[in-house]
């Protein structure tokens, strides 16, 4: 156990957002790599976790990586009309914005939830992307609310 | 109220007479006073049990599902051209109805599996604000007398008036009548006031975001895990719930806060475009937790994003069966802002 499982550790100085990136296979994720190809340099704070498409992302993972700790999540999938799956996008996003609102409505901060499209040409916009959203939640702080203290170490974020 | 339930227990007696149906699922008189509980009447000369007043809060349609589903499963061994439908006639009202219609959109069962004996609703009585009203007193004998209850306890004769402690979902309830049936019972109920459907949440809505949490911590730290508001929920049919999968393990079972907030964020999270603000999660809940503050919400957000109230049209996919291109997305991040 190191000072770093306790919330009040994480605050200390040199503190650095943990952001987990959930993105699709065929725009986003290669954006990302479009990106580092590219040599776009870009904060170094997300973890980035690659899906088939964003409809396949259960909205519980969302929430999950919240409840472990993440700082911030950000989903990112095809632009509407050029999902690899025709429509997987769409039902997404009407997922997605249910759960933002939810999330929010319950007192969320806004910031700790991003969701866009990149696609896979756009490795400047990932860039910008990760960081805006790196910004975002260093400004709101490390997460608190949603966050499981009691830790097993199935749902902990490798420290 | 009374000729409703005449035409009720004849139509009833008329459909297991016929054998149009195996089962009515309906109400009964409750065991306490001014109460009703579920019942199952298979025959004819039972039909006379079922009641219909301002005391049936339960949505019918959760017991439909596990008959129809039970008889399904029931089969699996026999022959396809063996197996036997079971035809469910069921008492429904508004909220039942829409429940009903979540469950075909569903592809739960067919139509010609139901026969919806439809029932014009005033509103149901709110237990829990009865018992404010009586100040916890048992009540030991009451009737209902029109638009009053009768009620006697140990310190005398009360009077309350029915409309002082429906529930808070039937008193702006936008569907009191059924928006699918068979047979119609009555003349259809005079509207609610689902003007002000939304007025709780949109005040909610302006608090921060910190007194939203504090609110929502609050809530949930009530709440046992019992699981009683899934079990009463038409809409949580999944043969395993993923609060009890353990590979992978959605929500933990530690004592952390964080697990009953997960627990509850997700199976309200289930309830987008499928909620149909019943209240039975809120009746059956034996801690009070406020869980129609949030669900609310859900309803809310699904209209005011997609145009669509959970079970209202039958034609319709379910909002989140469906998709738009232009569906709105000012939730989308741009940065730099813009498109
Ligand atoms: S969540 Fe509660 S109010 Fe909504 S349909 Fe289920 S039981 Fe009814
Ligand atoms: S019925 Fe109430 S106490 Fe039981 S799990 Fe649901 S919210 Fe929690």
């Amino acid at each position: 156990m190191s000072h770093h499982d306790k919330p009040a550790g994480r605050k200390s100085e040199g503190w650095e957002p943990k952001i987990v990136a959930i993105v699709c296979n065929w725009c986003t994720y290669a954006g990302a790599d479009l990106a580092g190809i590219s040599r776009i340099q870009y904060p170094p704070n997300v973890r980035i976790i690659r899906v088939p498409c964003t409809g396949r992302i259960n909205p519980f993972y969302v929430v999950k990586v919240l409840q472990a700790g993440a700082d911030g999540v950000l989903v990112s999938g095809c632009h509407p009309g050029e999902c690899h799956y025709i429509s997987g996008n769409l039902s997404a996003r009407r997922k997605f914005a249910t759960l933002k609102s939810f999330l929010n409505y319950i007192g969320i901060e806004d910031g700790r939830t991003t969701f866009t499209w990149v696609s896979a040409s756009e490795g400047e916009r990932f860039a910008q992307v990760v960081k805006a959203v790196t910004e975002r939640v260093k400004a709101l702080g490390p997460a608190t609310k949603l966050v499981k203290k009691l830790r097993d170490a199935d749902v902990a974020v490798a420290k | 109220m009374e000729k409703v339930e005449k035409k009720l227990r004849e139509e009833a007696k008329k459909l297991l007479a016929e054998k149009k149906v195996d089962v009515v699922v309906g109400y009964e008189a409750g065991t306490l006073p001014l109460t009703a509980t579920p019942v199952f009447i298979t025959a004819p000369e039972e039909a006379d049990r079922l009641v219909w007043n301002a005391f049936c809060h339960h949505n019918l349609a959760k017991y439909v599902h596990d008959l129809i589903s039970a008889n399904r499963d029931s089969q699996k061994r026999l022959k396809p051209e063996d197996r036997k439908r079971k035809v469910v006639g069921v008492v429904t009202k508004g909220c039942t109805s829409r429940s009903l219609v979540i469950h075909l959109q569903e592809r739960q069962y067919e139509r010609l599996d139901l026969s919806i004996l439809g029932v014009p609703c005033t509103g149901y009585v709110d237990r829990r604000a009865l018992a404010e009203k009586l100040g916890g007193e048992e009540i030991l004998e009451g009737s209902l007398d029109g638009a009053n209850l009768k009620i006697r306890t140990a310190s005398g004769e009360k009077t309350i008036a029915v409309k002082d402690v429906l529930a808070a979902n039937c008193v702006t309830c936008r569907f009191n009548n059924p928006v699918i049936s068979d047979v119609m019972l009555g003349e259809p109920a005079p509207a609610m006031n689902p003007a002000a459907e939304y007025a709780e949440i949109d005040e909610f809505e302006k608090l921060s975001p910190e007194e939203r949490w504090a609110y929502f911590q609050k809530e949930m730290a009530k709440c046992i895990r019992c699981a009683a508001c899934r079990q009463a929920c038409p809409s949580c049919y999944c043969r395993t719930c993923f609060a009890e999968q353990s590979m992978p393990q959605w929500v933990g079972i530690s004592e952390d806060p964080s697990d009953t907030q997960v627990f509850q964020f997700m199976r309200m999270y289930h309830m987008v475009g499928r909620c149909v603000d019943c209240g039975s999660c809120v009746s059956v809940c034996p801690m009070g937790v406020d869980l129609r503050k949030f669900l609310k919400k859900l309803d809310k957000d699904c209209f005011v994003l997609f145009n669509q109230r959970a079970g209202e049209k039958i034609d319709f996919p379910a909002p989140l069966q469906d998709q738009r291109m232009d569906d709105k997305e000012d939730f989308i991040f741009n940065p730099g802002g813009g498109h």
